[in-house]
C-alpha cells in the first residue's frame, strides 16, 4: 500500500456498469435451495484489493462457519478483475424472498395471507413480535460477540424467510460499503440512527440495540416510530417521545449543544405503541436509552421477562 | 578501558563510513537469489485462472461476463422490485448514490457528468422530474405484495406538494448528499489507506437538500 499516494482514481461514475435494478437469482437443482447474487465494486489498484476489504471477506467466511441461524448465508465470495482498476467481489447468499419490511405491509391485510405469522400478528400481537424480536436479538448478540457492529439495522436488512426465521443481513460489508462512503454521496435512512450516530459522537454495539428497538416499536405501530427528514429532526422526534436527556448524560465530544432543543419530559411509550404489552414496554424503553452505555445489550434483552411471557411462542428457529 | 571503548567506537565509525549501505538495509539481504517477477507474475495468473475457474464450474455462472452457464443451478434474472433490497448490486443500493446535483424536486442537472453519475444511478429517471421517486427503494410497497398499498405515514416531507400519489416513501427522508467532482485523489487514499476504521465509518454530515 506504500504506493497509494500516487495513485489515480477514476471518476465513481465507472464504478459497476452492470444490469441495473436486477439481481440473479438460482435453485439448485439438487436441493431446491434458492441463492442469489450479490455484487461489491471495489476500486482496486496495482496492489490488487484494498486491505480492508480482503479483511472484511475473511471476517464474513469466519462469522459463516458458526452457521448461526439468523445470520443469512454467504455460500461464496467470488472475485473477477473488471475493467479499469474495478474488481468485482461477487458474494452468493441465500435467497430469502422477503424482508421485514414486506412483511410488515403484508400483515395488516386480514384474512388475505395463510400466513399463519401474519395471522398471528393480526389476531395476536405479542406472540408473533417476541419470536421475530428474539430471533433478531440472537442475531445480534452472536455479531456482536463476534465484536461486528451492524450499524444500518433496519427492515429492509432483516430478511423473514416463509417459516418465519429472521435472518440478519447486509451486515459487515458496511465496511466494503465505506470506502465507497467516503467517495460517493451516501443515502442512508435516519429513522433508525441512534442520538449518538445524529450527534456525531463515538459509537459502538449499542448502535443496534437502538436500531432493534426502533423497529420492536414498529411491529407494533406498521409504521417506524422516528421519522426524522434531517438529523436535528429525527433528535427533536427522538426527544419528543423519550425526553431530552439531562445535561449530565449529554456527551461532550459533541458540537450540538443541548440547548438546541426544547425541554420536554418523556411521555409514557405507550401513547407511542399502544398495542405494545408491559414487559415490552419496559424491554423498549431499556432499548431507547438516549445514554449508550446505559442501553441494554443484546444479550441481555434475550434475558427480560418479556421473552419470559407466554413462554409457549414459538422458540428460536434453527 | 577507556582506550578499548574508544577503538569499539572508532571502529563503528569507521564501519559506517565503508558499508554505509550495509548499515541502512539491515536485515534486508537477499538470501533467496534475484525474484523472478515474470514467473511469480506468470504463477498468480494461473492460479487466479484456476480460482475463476473453479467459482464458474460451482455456480455454473460467469461471473466475469456476468451470465449464467448450463449446470446445477437454474439461473433467472428477477427484476428489483420483487427481490428483498438487500441483495442488489452495492452500486445500485440505496446506500451509494452517485452524486445528484440538484434538489429532487427540480429539473436534472444538464451537466455531462452530473447526467452520466444520474444515469448509472437511476437511467429510468431521466424524464422524471423527481430521482429521489425512482429509486427502488420506494418500490417497496410492490415487493412481493402483488398490489400497491396505500401506507399512511405519519410525516409527509412538506416540500412534496405535487405528489402524483399519497405514498410516503422512506428515501423521501434519505439526505442527499453531494460531492464535488473533482475529488483529491488523496481523499480517497486516505479513505483505502486508513489504517484506523473510524475514520472512514463516520456519519455522513452535510446534507443538500
Amino acid at each position: 500500500m506504500a504506493h497509494g499516494t500516487s495513485i489515480q482514481y477514476d471518476p465513481v461514475a465507472e464504478i459497476g456498469g452492470g444490469a441495473y435494478g436486477t439481481v440473479y437469482k438460482a435453485r439448485d437443482i439438487e436441493s431446491g435451495q434458492f441463492v442469489a447474487l450479490k455484487s461489491v465494486h471495489v476500486r482496486t489498484d496495482q496492489n490488487g484489493l484494498p486491505v480492508s476489504t480482503v479483511r472484511e471477506v475473511a471476517l464474513l467466511k469466519r462469522l459463516e462457519q458458526f452457521d448461526h441461524p439468523n445470520v443469512v448465508r454467504l455460500m461464496d465470495v467470488c472475485a473477477t478483475k473488471g475493467a479499469n482498476q474495478e474488481t468485482k467481489v461477487t458474494l452468493v447468499f441465500e435467497h430469502v424472498d422477503q424482508d421485514l419490511k414486506t412483511y410488515l405491509e403484508k400483515a395488516p391485510a386480514p384474512g388475505l395471507s395463510p400466513d399463519p405469522c401474519t395471522v398471528l400478528l393480526i389476531t395476536h400481537l405479542n406472540p408473533c413480535s417476541q419470536d421475530l424480536m428474539k430471533q433478531l436479538l440472537c442475531g445480534l448478540a452472536f455479531l456482536h460477540s463476534n465484536r461486528v457492529m451492524h450499524r444500518d439495522l433496519k427492515p429492509e436488512n432483516i430478511l423473514v424467510t416463509s417459516q418465519g426465521q429472521v435472518k440478519l443481513a447486509d451486515f459487515g460489508l458496511a465496511r466494503i460499503y465505506s470506502c465507497h462512503m467516503a467517495l460517493t454521496p451516501v443515502v442512508v435512512t435516519l429513522w433508525y440512527r441512534p442520538p449518538e450516530v445524529l450527534l456525531q459522537s463515538s459509537y459502538a454495539t449499542p448502535v443496534d440495540i437502538w436500531s432493534t428497538g426502533c423497529i420492536f416499536a414498529e411491529m407494533f405501530r406498521r409504521k417506524p416510530l422516528f421519522c426524522g427528514e434531517s438529523e436535528m429532526d429525527q433528535l427533536g422526534k427522538i426527544f419528543e417521545v423519550i425526553g431530552l436527556p439531562p445535561e449530565e448524560e449529554w456527551p461532550t465530544d459533541v458540537t450540538l449543544s443541548r440547548k438546541n432543543f426544547p425541554t420536554l419530559t418523556a411521555r409514557p411509550i405507550t401513547d407511542f405503541v399502544p398495542e405494545i404489552n408491559e414487559h415490552g414496554a419496559q424491554l423498549l424503553l431499556k432499548m431507547l436509552t438516549f445514554d449508550p452505555l446505559n442501553r441494554i445489550s443484546a444479550l441481555n434483552a434475550l434475558e427480560h421477562e418479556y421473552f419470559r411471557d407466554e413462554a409457549t411462542s414459538t422458540q428460536t428457529k434453527s | 578501558m577507556s582506550h578499548v571503548q574508544l577503538s569499539t567506537t572508532l571502529e563503528r565509525l569507521v564501519a559506517r563510513k565503508t558499508f554505509p549501505l550495509q548499515r541502512r538495509t539491515g536485515v534486508c539481504r537477499n538470501l533467496f537469489g534475484p525474484v523472478d517477477h515474470d514467473e511469480l507474475n506468470r504463477e498468480m495468473k494461473e492460479k487466479l485462472r484456476e480460482i475463476s475457474e473453479r467459482d464458474q464450474q460451482r455456480w455454473n455462472f460467469n461471473f466475469e461476463a456476468n451470465t449464467p452457464l448450463d449446470g446445477d443451478y437454474e439461473w433467472e434474472v428477477v427484476t428489483a422490485d420483487k427481490t428483498p433490497v438487500f441483495y442488489q448490486d452495492s452500486v445500485q443500493d440505496g446506500k451509494i448514490r452517485v452524486p445528484v446535483q440538484s434538489p429532487p424536486d427540480s429539473a436534472l442537472p444538464e451537466s455531462p457528468r452530473a447526467d452520466a453519475l444520474d444515469r448509472l444511478a437511476v437511467p429510468e429517471s431521466s424524464s422524471s422530474p423527481c430521482a429521489g421517486e425512482i429509486n427502488q427503494e420506494n418500490r417497496t410497497d410492490k415487493i412481493n405484495s402483488g398490489k400497491a398499498t396505500t401506507r399512511q405515514l405519519p410525516c409527509v416531507r412538506r416540500k412534496r406538494t405535487a405528489a402524483p400519489d399519497n405514498n410516503t416513501h422512506i428515501t423521501d427522508f434519505y439526505v442527499k448528499r453531494k460531492r464535488p467532482a473533482d475529488i483529491k485523489p488523496s481523499d480517497m487514499t486516505a479513505c483505502l489507506l486508513s489504517k484506523s476504521p473510524i475514520q472512514v465509518e463516520q456519519t455522513p454530515r452535510k446534507r443538500i437538500r
